[in-house]
């Protein structure tokens, strides 16, 4: 009996320390960090002055506020675009789905998930070129629209983002919703055929509810991935132009490595942690929910 | 019936319309990089580039080719740490019972939300202390840690799928649990850690903040050497490109041979196709 509990412990130890060491401690320490005044360059001479950062940060530093706005702006804005483009997406794959060549065609649509953010930063960085890009060549030669600083302007470069951001991710919520669709029972359709239900009582009556938790499950998660959103704006705006596109992520950054105030840094990191933990004990009660109550396979 | 195949022509359109909308600027950086600095931005674009020039490409390699072979160390090293720490864990999660089970995979769960950004002052310390900052024995630490709870979670749905009461005929045969999941767990999932390995191997391949942090000029990773080039005052589009392709080319590959499981993946194994 004992030693079947060492076995058992062997199994699952490790990992709990590991954990602790690289993923908890840095987090607690980050904590007692933003209690002081610190200089990444100059360790040994810090200054413990309590809330102050937090103080700074939260009620004198516009960068920071506008940083939390954008963050939220931009997470909001890409998921709207994303769940009724994915939702519309998946309709359309789930309708189709019976022709050999909507799998091709499916595969292709979502390989933007899984490149780098990085890449997919560069991708558009390139295409947006004001002047030479091809994305200005296209408006201006068909549309006979001028061509402007897509990524140089406070609110062009802001709604850049969100379809950048958006751009990567729409596939993400398309086979997820599509995954949804397929689990509407197919008698629900016929009854619903029977009755005489038109396209738009289909889906309000029996789509959307049916695929709701996956809608959801899609929006926390993405929710998630927005609060971190680093990669696309370093590449392309660095927050700029001024603050237009300052995000929660990069200020950290910046704040950290570029002007080395951790104490402030480690603050604003420890307020991205609270937003995140909230978010996350949402995602975890739903992630558990729609494991337990829902058969998806 | 007549109306069915308009109807399916019409949606069939739309299909490639959107599809087209997700691969267009991808193929766009793909022909770029075929192209010369002259041809990159020229009115009118060149629609078609010579592909048989490549020297967009030698340069990059010529000059990468160390930072490319770090990201791969780094990539696999992590993979492969990540699972040796990751599928016992699963395993013991989804088989053992204990109290504060449930308490416990919820707890690595929420790592898996924590934001790096917030980890990596103390991490940075931390290594600096340790004398270990710009090596890839850091970053492979550092890029498991991020990505054994995925991994756990992952893998946990998969070890789910196995009937139970094989694992408890082979108990009461008296295999022990190291047996049970080396020889029973482990080959039955194979297809599922195939998954997670290669989740795993994106996220790392695909990783910029951390090794923003912690590499110097050692432990560069692709991805950094990337960022620095467009870092330049004159950018070199072509070279930029055809570092992108290159980088490219693992995820692109692995996407397809993922296909199945994505959204399983994706959803930390939540929802299963």
């Amino acid at each position: 009996m004992n030693r079947e509990k060492i076995e058992k412990t062997l199994f699952i130890l490790p990992t709990c320390l590991f954990l602790l060491a690289i993923s908890i401690f840095p987090f607690i320490y980050s904590v007692y960090l933003s209690a002081f005044q610190a200089k990444l360059t100059k360790m040994h001479r810090k200054f413990f002055i309590g809330w102050e950062n937090y103080q700074i940060l939260l009620f004198e530093d516009d960068v920071f506020l506008t940083a939390i706005q954008n963050t939220f702006t931009i997470a909001f804005s890409s998921i709207t675009i994303e769940i009724i483009l994915g939702f519309i997406m998946a309709k359309i794959f789930f309708e189709i789905r019976h022709l050999k060549i909507s799998n091709a065609i499916r595969t292709i649509s979502i390989l933007p998930i899984m490149l780098t953010p990085l890449c997919v930063g560069l991708v558009f960085l390139y295409i947006l070129n004001p002047t030479l890009g091809i994305f200005s060549y296209i408006v201006e030669t068909f549309f006979g629209l001028e061509p402007i600083a897509y990524l140089g302007q406070p609110i062009p470069a802001k709604i850049s983002i969100i379809c950048i951001n958006s751009w990567q991710w729409t596939p993400f919520m398309m086979i997820l919703l599509l995954a949804g669709l397929m689990t509407v029972p197919n008698e629900q359709y016929e009854a619903a055929k029977i009755d005489g239900a038109n396209w738009y009582h289909v889906m309000t009556k029996i789509e959307i509810p049916s695929i709701l938790g996956f809608m959801l499950l899609g929006i926390v998660l993405r929710l998630i991935e927005c609060i971190r959103l680093f990669d696309i704006i370093y590449v392309t705006t660095r927050g700029g132009p001024g603050i237009a596109t300052e995000v929660m992520a990069y200020f950290t950054y910046r704040t950290e490595f570029r002007s080395f105030q951790i104490g402030t840094g480690s603050a604003s990191a420890v307020i991205i942690l609270i937003i995140s933990i909230i978010v996350t004990t949402i995602a975890v009660t739903l992630l558990r929910r729609v494991e337990r109550d829902a058969d998806f396979s | 019936m007549r109306t069915s195949v308009r109807k399916n022509i019409i949606l069939l359109a739309f299909a490639i319309f959107f599809m087209l909308i997700f691969i267009l600027p991808n193929l766009w950086m793909l022909f770029g990089s075929f192209k010369d600095q002259n041809a990159m931005f020229s009115l009118p674009p060149v629609w078609i580039p010579d592909f048989t020039y490549i020297k967009n490409f030698t340069i990059m390699l010529s000059q990468s080719y160390m930072y490319l072979l770090n990201s791969l160390i780094v990539t696999i090293g992590s993979t492969i740490v990540t699972l040796i720490f990751s599928l016992p864990t699963a395993f013991g999660l989804t088989f053992f019972i204990f109290r504060g089970q449930n308490f416990l995979a919820d707890w690595i769960l929420s790592t898996r939300m924590l934001p790096p950004v917030a980890a990596a002052v103390p991490l940075f310390i931390l290594f600096k202390y340790l004398n270990l900052l710009d090596s890839l024995f850091a970053l492979i630490i550092v890029y498991t840690a991020f990505n054994i709870p995925f991994a756990v979670w992952v893998s946990a749905s998969f070890f789910r799928r196995i009937p139970k009461d094989l694992i408890e005929a082979s108990r009461i045969e008296g295999a022990s649990w190291f047996d049970i999941f080396l020889k029973i767990a482990v080959p039955l999932s194979k297809g599922g850690i195939a998954t997670v390995a290669i989740f795993v191997f994106i996220f790392s391949w695909n990783e910029l903040l951390i090794a923003l942090f912690f590499t110097v000029s050692e432990a560069r990773t692709f991805p950094i050497f990337i960022s620095a080039q467009v870092s330049q005052a004159q950018i070199i589009w072509g070279n930029v490109a055809a570092a992108t392709v290159i980088q490219s080319i693992p995820p692109i590959l692995l996407t397809i041979f993922l296909q199945k499981n994505i959204v399983s993946g994706l959803t930390l194994g939540a929802v299963k196709n």
